[in-house]
């Protein structure tokens, strides 16, 4: 086991080192001026000289990136252009809404897709309901999705609200930056409502389609598990139904869904960024947003360094977890 | 009419009154079980007898309570445990009853077990203590037991995988413990362990064993009565001798006289059982046997006969036929003809095919993330002759597969040469027929794909698939069938059409008839023998079973962890076997008559050969030269000083102590 987990840790410097390497190339090629963005259109040529000078652009490509890659591995992620504060304190701003409503949105995810794909498995009552359901929220892209929520929920039937984190002015705003986490440190149970009120909408948007992709493939190894050999030897033991389920099918079962879990991660950010524009919601997807439109590469390409790490660590930890849940894996 | 019940001084375990079981299979109405009666009496070893589609399956599953749901079985009857109806009680009543009085084993001991949980904890679940456990292993023979309680399944061989079950089996003292084909899926010297422990286990523990099996060889070897099931019925039932020397049923007369064995007739066809089983959606109104019963009368086909006494009571029989008749049915023999003996191997035949000092070896995963070489071949030799037929015979691990797709060029060897003679590629048939079709293509398809490499037009394309199909005995629908729709049987026969719609100089044969039952797999061996003969073909025929290769090959090559240990004339292997691994794999060989003596030991690891002698460790003639990792043992004639041991110049043996061979 630390073998593997040694080997997947170099794999995850690998890649993320070939991230960086994207990264560097795509700036190099990009057509915007970064000293134009910072010194406006009319700058002199000898303040762009040696604005070009001071910061580094005219060493040889090998030494920018060398740079590059010895500053983020200090935490530093560049200068944004247009807030003109660092982009990793900008990140440290922006990224506890964030993250609040991904965390929010994978955990609804994988209980829809626990519900769903028991419920089927099982075929408890209203199952069938519940599924057409799921299945209808899932064939709509997220922010149609969100559109459509805003407009039920809160513009026709006014039970959730639409825009932010929270209705509090004095909503504490630390320790973690999560807003309920913090509530809770406070000891504020109505800000932890209202927190929770306005993530449900956002969440749900972004968990739907996730939920019907995990759900179907834990719903597949559930059946293909029950029909096991191994379960008719569990069953022939005299073991209860709930000791059987619980030990011998959901292990053997979780492998698959896991996987997708951790793939399905990754569409998730890209839903993140987009709802969020929607609900006006206070994160990175704002942030970036605003940054695309005035070419600030460094705020860009530092959201995209921090997801790129997200995604290869969430991937890696599901790979672990697999080999802890079946002994057979091994690396 | 019922049958008359057991005599009432004998306890009874379990017991099946007037059992019907019906499936919806693909929205069709199936019976598995039509009308069952079978006592289980304490203590007794009953060995239940049947081929696939039988419904000895779905009786076990009855037995147990654990009928699928998914099935929606339809069930009448009763099926007695302990005083509970196993049919119509609660599932948690039924749990209880397969908590304390019921074991079971099931054939696949590579799937049984739950692949991500210890063993020590499966077995632990049955028998309710860690202490306990690891008594039970040591019970059941797993060496090393303290060890393997914290083992994955993954880790374990088949044998000891078997045992594992085994011993959650036995867990609890059941008072009955169902096992289901235990033995199939294990290799011949592993199976001859198995049944004795069955048998030791019962001895001890005191418990019933309804041991199922499609083998009448398993079941005369460890079972006091033998049920003899067909199409869902009772075709016989009695003490074992009484079965085996005088059945009473035309149908056990053909399973018995289907079956090889070391002593069947090389030089007639193997007998088959005529027809196919019922559909079990569409099974006739009268006896299920009549369509294929030599005796069938005109009541046959009307009448659902009930199973009656034969002489004494213990004895009963399923059979409106005269007794005297089945009878003369068991001593008549299929007549030889002309036609069907095999050739003599013509002494000046060239080569077909030739194999020298081939080594392969495979990169596999050895855990922890360390890779391991498994030595597949080491250093193997073989020439094959014009028109000849080769059986390589092995347990698994042996290399005997590997050889085999050496051949084929399906596999890339490290070392050695491999020759062909002038027919070109060698033609392939597998053991899985089924998976071996490409199920989108129709048959006519799969053998133009063939022929359109001869450059034919298609209508000779066309002409040439149907002769080929007719000779393996197919009818011309079959053309436009897809694998799917085809039977097990039929399967099989286009896999060898598709082998020699162009026929080759070399027919390579892997196991095609060890996933057929008895009556089916001796059709296909007649099938194999007829078109060698017809197409003047080389075969190379890889099996476990030695009866089998008895009856295919004209030469036996043994092999033991990659390697030929001894090679020779077929009659003359099994007649009078040289090497001591041939004689254990004789030994074990399950026929009627007592329990054969237990090879001591599983087959090593390829991955990790003994030295000197692979064999060295089970072998009875071992002495400590045979270990010396120098020691390196091929295949020479028995020779002691100058004088040759054997006259025939075919034998060759790989052993250091001819002497006392």
């Amino acid at each position: 086991m630390l073998i593997l987990v040694a080997k997947r840790l170099t794999a995850v410097v690998l890649i993320l080192l070939a991230l960086t390497a994207v990264l560097f190339a795509l700036e190099q090629t990009s057509t915007s001026d970064p000293i134009k963005t910072m010194l406006g259109p009319g700058a002199s040529q000898a303040l762009v000289a040696q604005k070009r000078a001071e910061l580094g652009l005219d060493d040889p490509i090998a030494a920018q990136y060398a740079r590059y890659v010895t500053d983020l591995v200090h935490g530093d992620l560049g200068t944004s252009y247009r807030t003109r504060r660092a982009v990793s304190a900008d990140i440290a701003t922006f990224l506890p809404a964030t993250l609040e409503l991904a965390l929010f949105g994978l955990v609804t995810a994988v209980l829809l897709a626990v519900a769903f794909a028991v419920a089927t498995t099982l075929r408890w009552p209203g199952a069938g309901a519940f599924r057409l359901l799921l299945m209808v929220g899932a064939s709509a892209p997220a922010f149609l999705l969100a559109i459509g929520g805003i407009v039920v929920f809160y513009r026709e039937l006014g039970w959730l609200p639409a825009t932010g984190r929270t209705d509090f002015v004095d909503a504490p705003t630390g320790p973690t930056g999560l807003l309920t986490v913090d509530a809770l440190v406070h000891g504020r149970p109505a800000v932890l409502g209202d927190a929770l009120q306005h993530l449900l909408l956002p969440g749900l948007a972004i968990a739907v389609g996730p939920a019907v992709s995990i759900g179907r493939v834990l719903r597949s190894s559930l059946v293909t598990t029950l029909r096991t050999d191994y379960t008719r030897t569990a069953r022939a033991k005299g073991l209860r139904e709930v000791e059987v389920m619980r030990k011998h099918v959901l292990r053997n079962s979780i492998g698959p869904a896991l996987s997708m879990t951790g793939l399905q991660v990754g569409l998730m950010f890209a839903g993140v960024l987009v709802v969020e524009l929607i609900f006006a919601w206070p994160g990175l997807g704002q942030y970036t947003a605003q940054s695309i439109p005035v070419d600030d590469f460094p705020a860009i390409a530092g959201v995209m360094l921090l997801l790129g790490v997200a995604y290869v660590l969430i991937n890696t930890v599901v790979d672990l977890l697999q080999a802890a849940a079946d002994p057979r894996i091994e690396a | 009419m019922r049958a008359p019940l057991a005599p009432p001084t004998t306890a009874l375990v379990a017991e099946v009154v007037d059992l019907h079981v019906g499936f919806t299979r693909n929205g069709r109405q199936v019976e598995a079980v039509r009308g069952l009666d079978l006592q289980v009496r304490a203590g007794e070893v009953l060995g239940l007898v049947g081929e696939s589609g039988s419904g000895k399956s779905v009786l076990s599953l009855a037995l147990l309570g654990l009928l699928p749901e998914a099935s929606q079985p339809r069930t009448r009857g009763v099926v007695r445990v302990a005083g509970i109806d196993m049919l119509t009680a609660s599932p948690q009543v039924r749990r209880q009853v397969r908590r304390d009085t019921l074991g079971a084993v099931f054939q696949d001991p590579m799937t049984s077990l739950n692949p991500t949980m210890r063993i020590g904890r499966q077995v632990a679940e049955a028998a309710g203590s860690g202490a306990e456990a690891l008594r039970l292993l040591r019970a059941v023979g797993i060496p090393d037991p303290e060890r393997r309680l914290g083992s994955f399944p993954h880790e374990l061989s088949g044998g000891l995988r078997q045992r594992v079950m085994i011993a959650m089996a036995v867990a609890g003292h059941p008072a009955l413990v169902v096992a289901d084909e235990p033995t199939t899926a294990l290799d011949v010297t592993v199976q001859a362990q198995v049944l004795a422990l069955v048998r030791r286990l019962r001895d001890d523990i005191g418990c019933s064993v309804l041991l199922i099996t499609h083998d009448l060889g398993v079941a005369a070897q460890v079972a006091d009565r033998v049920a003899v099931m067909y199409a869902g019925r009772l075709a016989e039932v009695g003490p074992t001798a009484a079965v085996l020397q005088a059945p009473s049923h035309p149908y056990t007369v053909g399973l018995m006289k289907s079956r090889l064995s070391l002593t069947t007739d090389r030089h007639r066809p193997v007998q088959a059982l005529r027809g196919g089983a019922p559909d079990p959606a569409d099974v006739p109104p009268g006896c299920g046997y009549a369509p294929r019963c030599p005796l069938a009368m005109d009541p046959c086909s009307q009448t659902v006969p009930d199973p009656l006494p034969v002489g004494t009571s213990a004895h009963l029989r399923a059979c409106l036929a005269e007794p005297s008749r089945v009878q003369d049915l068991a001593l008549t023999a299929a007549p030889v003809t002309a036609a069907t003996a095999v050739p003599a191997q013509r002494v000046d035949a060239g080569w077909a095919a030739r194999v020298g000092g081939i080594e392969k070896t495979f990169r596999v995963k050895a855990g922890r993330g360390r890779k391991a070489t498994l030595s597949a071949l080491r250093r193997v030799s073989l020439d094959v002759r014009e028109g000849e037929s080769v059986a390589i015979v092995g347990e698994s691990g042996s290399g005997k597969s590997t050889l085999l797709r050496v051949l084929a060029g399906l596999e890339q060897h490290e070392r050695g040469e491999v020759e062909l003679g002038r027919g070109g590629r060698p033609q392939m048939v597998f053991q899985d027929a089924g998976a071996s079709l490409t199920p989108w293509l129709t048959v006519g398809e799969l053998l133009d794909e063939r022929l359109r490499t001869e450059g034919l037009p298609r209508q000779e394309r066309r002409t040439r698939a149907l002769a080929a199909l007719a000779k393996v005995g197919l009818p011309e629908a079959v053309y436009g069938a897809r694998a799917s729709e085809l039977s097990g049987g039929q399967r099989q026969r286009v896999a060898l059409a598709r082998a020699t719609v162009v026929p080759p100089e070399v027919l390579l044969c892997d196991e095609p008839t060890s996933a057929l039952d008895v009556s089916l797999a001796a059709t296909v061996l007649n099938l194999v023998q007829q078109l060698r003969r017809e197409l003047g073909m080389a075969v190379v025929f890889v099996t476990h079973d030695l009866s089998v290769a008895r009856i295919v090959a004209d030469r036996i090559a043994v092999m033991y962890l990659g390697r030929i240990v001894e090679l020779g004339d077929a009659e003359e292997v099994i007649r009078s076997p040289k090497h001591p691994y041939t004689k254990a794999l004789l030994a074990a060989v399950p026929d009627f008559g007592v329990a054969p003596p237990a090879l001591k030991g599983e087959p090593a690891s390829p991955l990790s050969p003994p030295t000197g002698c692979a064999f060295h460790p089970r072998c009875p003639l071992a002495v400590p030269d045979c270990a010396q990792p120098s020691l390196d043992v091929g295949l020479e004639r028995l020779r002691v000083g100058a004088d040759l041991l054997l006259d025939a110049d075919s034998r060759r043996v790989a052993c250091i102590r001819p002497k006392e061979l």
